[in-house]
C-alpha cells in the first residue's frame, strides 16, 4: 500500500514535469545572449529590455488586459442573468433545450466562431479593432459562466426562497439578499474562467483584429513568424508570470470568499 | 450583494483606466488620427531603421502589419473592414487581386523614383506598363545544398535530387506550384503548363522522389537548413541568402533546367485611406539608397539598378543571387492560371504530400 502510494507521487512529479518544461526551457533561453534556441552562450537581460523599451507592445498589453477585464466583466452579468434564467425556467425539455444551445457554443471550435463574427462585422459594417474584438470575447465568455454559475444555483436549496419569502421578502430582496451571495463563489469562479479564456484567446482574436488594434497572443504569433528573436521568449515569460499572478490572485480571493461565506451563513 | 458591487465598479474602474492610458500612449506615439500609414507586408522583409526614417521625414506615422501568404492577406483586403494603405502580393496575387478590383491604380507622377528600376522588371505580363504594382524584391526558385553532408558531391540541377544515395536528405518547401514546378522543370515542361498529361507525368516523377524526401516545411526550413538537419532544401532565393549567411559552409544553385523567377510588389489596395501618403512611401522605398539598405538588410535581390551602386560588390556580384539572365537559359514568372487549373495544381500537391514512402 505504501509503495503504491510512492509510486503515485513519482508519476504526478513525471507528468509535471512534461507539462511545464516547454515553458522552462522557453523562459530559460530567454536569458541566452547567444540569440538562438540552441547554444546556451551566456546570461543576459538585452531581451527583457528590449521588451520594456517596446512601446507598441504596452500598448497591447493595456489593450489585451482592457478587453481581458471589460469582457469577462460584461460577460459575467450577462452570465450570471442567463443562469438565473435556466433556473427559473419551468418545463424540464426547455431547460434542457437552453442547456444545450448553451453548451454548443462552448464545444463549438473557436475558428468556426472566430469566422463566423468576421463575416458577420463586415456584414454590419463594424469596424475591425478595439469593439469587435471586445464583443467577441464577450460572445465566447457568456456561456462559460453561465456553466460555471449554474451548478451553485442548483445545489441551492430551494427551501431558503421559501423561507425569505415566508419572512416578507419581495422578488428584488430574494435575488439580492438570498440568490446572489450564495451563489457568489460560482460568480468569481466563472469571472475568473472568463478572464483567462479571453487573455489567452488566440483563434476568434486573430479573425476579429484589425486597424492596428491586436492583443498580446496574436501579437506574439505574428512576431513569431517572423523569425527567431528571444525577445518573444522574454515577452512569453512575462505573460506566464501574469499568469501565475492571476492564479494566485484567484486562490486567495476564493479562499477569502469561502471563509467569509461561512463566518455569514453562522450569524 | 455588496461586495459584487464594489468588485464589478472595481473591474470597470480599472478597465477604464487602462483603456484611457492605452489611448493616451496611442496618442503620444501618433498611432490615432489621420496622419498614419498601414503596410501590409511579410514578416522581417523590411528594414526597420528604414520606416524610422520615413517618419522622421515625413511626419507620417507607420503602423506596420505582416501577413504569411498571399492567400491570408487577399482574404484579409477582400473582406475590407480593415485599413491598409500599402501591400506587398507577389506576383501571381497581383493579377487575381486585379481580376477582383481589389487594387488602386498607381499615380506614376508621383512616383519620380521608378526611373531607377531595372527595366527588365518593369511591364511584365501580369501587370502591363505596370499601371497598379512597384517591384519590391525579386529572386528565383532553386536548391540549397550542404556539400559537406554530400561528401563533397555538387547539385547542379533537379535530376540531381532523384539521385538514390540522397534518401531521406531533402526538404521541400510547403507550396504547391514550387514543388510541381519542380517535377515539371525536371521533365523540361513549362512552369505554366497546362496539359493534364503532363502535369500527371511530373506528379508521377514526383513520387519516385518521395523516399528522398524528409519533411515538406513551411518558415522553418530555414532554420532546420542552418542547424543541418539535412542536405538539401528547395527554397526561394532569399531564404537561401539568410541560410547561407547563418551557416556559410551551404550553397545555392539555381538548377540549370529552369525554375521560378518570381517578383514581390508594392501595390495599393482598396481598403487605402492614406493614398497621398501611400505614394510617398513606395517612392521613399524605391529611392536608390534606401533601396540598397533594404536589400542588404532583408538579403533578398532589389531590382532597383542604381541601388547595386550602393552594395558592397560582394553582394552584387554573387551570380548565385543576382544571375546573368543569359547564362541561366528558362527563368519563367508563374502566371495566373486560373482557379480551375490552380484547384487541380493543388490537388496533385495534396496526392504527392499523401504518397507513402
Amino acid at each position: 500500500m505504501r509503495s503504491n502510494h510512492k509510486w503515485g507521487k513519482v508519476y504526478l512529479a513525471v507528468v509535471f514535469v512534461i507539462l511545464y518544461m516547454p515553458i522552462v526551457y522557453l523562459i530559460y533561453y530567454s536569458f541566452n545572449s547567444g540569440g538562438t534556441m540552441h547554444d546556451f552562450e551566456g546570461v543576459t537581460l538585452d531581451w527583457y529590455k528590449e521588451v520594456l523599451h517596446d512601446t507598441r507592445l504596452w500598448i497591447i498589453v493595456l489593450n489585451t488586459i482592457t478587453i481581458a477585464l471589460l469582457s469577462s466583466a460584461i460577460s459575467t452579468i450577462l452570465g450570471v442573468m442567463g443562469a438565473l434564467a435556466i433556473y427559473y425556467v419551468k418545463s424540464w425539455r426547455m431547460k434542457q433545450i437552453l442547456l444545450m444551445l448553451n453548451n454548443v457554443l462552448i464545444v463549438s471550435p473557436d475558428v468556426i466562431i472566430g469566422a463566423s463574427f468576421l463575416i458577420l462585422f463586415t456584414m454590419i459594417g463594424i469596424q475591425l479593432g478595439f469593439t469587435s474584438v471586445l464583443l467577441s470575447h464577450i460572445a465566447f465568455s457568456v456561456p462559460i459562466v453561465v456553466l460555471m454559475v449554474l451548478p451553485k444555483l442548483q445545489e441551492m436549496s430551494s427551501t431558503l426562497i421559501d423561507a425569505a419569502r415566508d419572512l416578507g421578502a419581495n422578488q428584488w430582496d430574494v435575488l439580492t439578499k438570498v440568490v446572489l451571495p450564495y451563489i457568489t463563489p460560482g460568480i468569481f469562479a466563472g469571472f475568473f474562467m472568463a478572464l483567462t479564456y479571453s487573455l489567452d484567446d488566440f483563434a476568434v482574436t486573430f479573425f476579429v483584429t484589425g486597424n492596428g488594434f491586436s492583443t498580446l497572443s496574436v501579437e506574439i504569433y505574428s512576431r513569431a513568424r517572423q523569425g527567431i528573436s528571444l525577445s518573444i521568449n522574454a515577452l512569453s515569460a512575462l505573460l506566464f508570470l501574469l499568469t501565475i499572478a492571476l492564479v494566485i490572485g484567484y486562490y486567495f480571493i476564493s479562499q477569502k470568499s469561502a471563509v467569509s461565506g461561512m463566518g455569514g451563513r453562522r450569524r | 450583494m455588496k461586495k459584487l458591487t464594489i468588485f464589478f465598479a472595481a473591474v470597470f474602474g480599472a478597465a477604464l483606466l487602462l483603456y484611457y492610458v492605452s489611448l493616451a500612449l496611442n496618442r503620444t506615439e501618433g498611432y490615432v488620427g489621420k496622419n498614419t500609414l498601414t503596410v501590409y507586408n511579410w514578416g522581417d522583409y523590411i528594414d526597420p531603421a528604414l520606416i524610422k526614417k520615413f517618419e522622421k521625414q515625413t511626419g507620417i506615422k507607420v503602423i506596420y502589419q505582416t501577413f504569411d501568404s498571399n492567400e491570408a492577406m487577399m482574404a484579409k483586403i477582400a473582406q475590407g473592414g480593415a485599413t491598409f494603405d500599402v501591400a506587398v502580393p507577389s506576383e501571381y496575387a497581383i493579377s487575381k487581386m486585379k481580376e477582383d478590383g481589389l487594387l488602386i491604380p498607381l499615380d506614376h507622377s508621383k512616383l519620380p523614383n521608378l526611373k531607377y528600376i531595372n527595366p527588365r522588371f518593369l511591364n511584365l505580363s501580369f501587370d502591363p506598363g505596370n499601371r497598379y504594382s512597384v517591384p519590391y524584391f525579386w529572386g528565383t526558385v532553386g536548391i540549397v545544398y550542404n556539400p559537406g553532408m554530400l561528401g563533397g558531391k555538387k547539385i547542379t540541377s533537379w535530376n540531381d535530387l532523384w539521385d538514390p544515395d540522397l534518401r531521406n536528405q531533402i526538404l521541400l518547401v510547403d507550396g504547391a506550384r514550387e514543388v510541381i514546378g519542380m517535377g515539371l522543370n525536371s521533365l523540361h515542361y513549362s512552369l505554366n503548363d497546362t496539359n493534364k498529361e503532363h502535369l500527371k507525368e511530373a506528379k508521377e516523377k514526383l513520387d519516385r522522389l518521395v523516399p528522398n524526401v524528409k519533411a515538406i516545411v513551411g518558415d522553418e526550413i530555414k532554420m532546420l537548413l542552418a542547424n543541418e538537419e539535412a542536405a538539401i532544401g528547395v527554397v526561394w532565393s532569399g531564404d537561401a541568402a539568410e541560410i547561407i549567411a547563418e551557416n556559410d559552409k551551404l550553397d545555392y544553385v539555381v538548377p540549370k533546367e529552369g525554375s521560378n523567377l518570381w517578383f514581390d510588389n508594392m501595390v495599393i489596395p482598396k481598403t487605402a485611406k492614406n493614398i497621398e501618403g501611400a505614394h510617398k512611401f513606395i517612392n521613399f522605398m524605391l529611392d536608390p539608397k534606401n533601396a540598397a539598405q533594404n536589400a542588404e538588410y532583408v538579403g533578398y535581390s532589389t531590382p532597383n539598378k542604381k541601388a547595386l551602386d550602393y552594395m558592397p560588390k560582394e553582394i552584387t556580384e554573387d551570380k548565385r543571387f543576382y544571375p546573368d539572365f543569359d547564362s541561366i537559359g528558362n527563368l519563367e514568372v508563374y502566371k495566373n492560371l486560373g482557379k480551375r487549373m490552380l484547384a487541380y495544381y493543388n490537388e496533385l500537391f495534396l496526392q504527392f504530400k499523401m504518397h507513402r514512402k
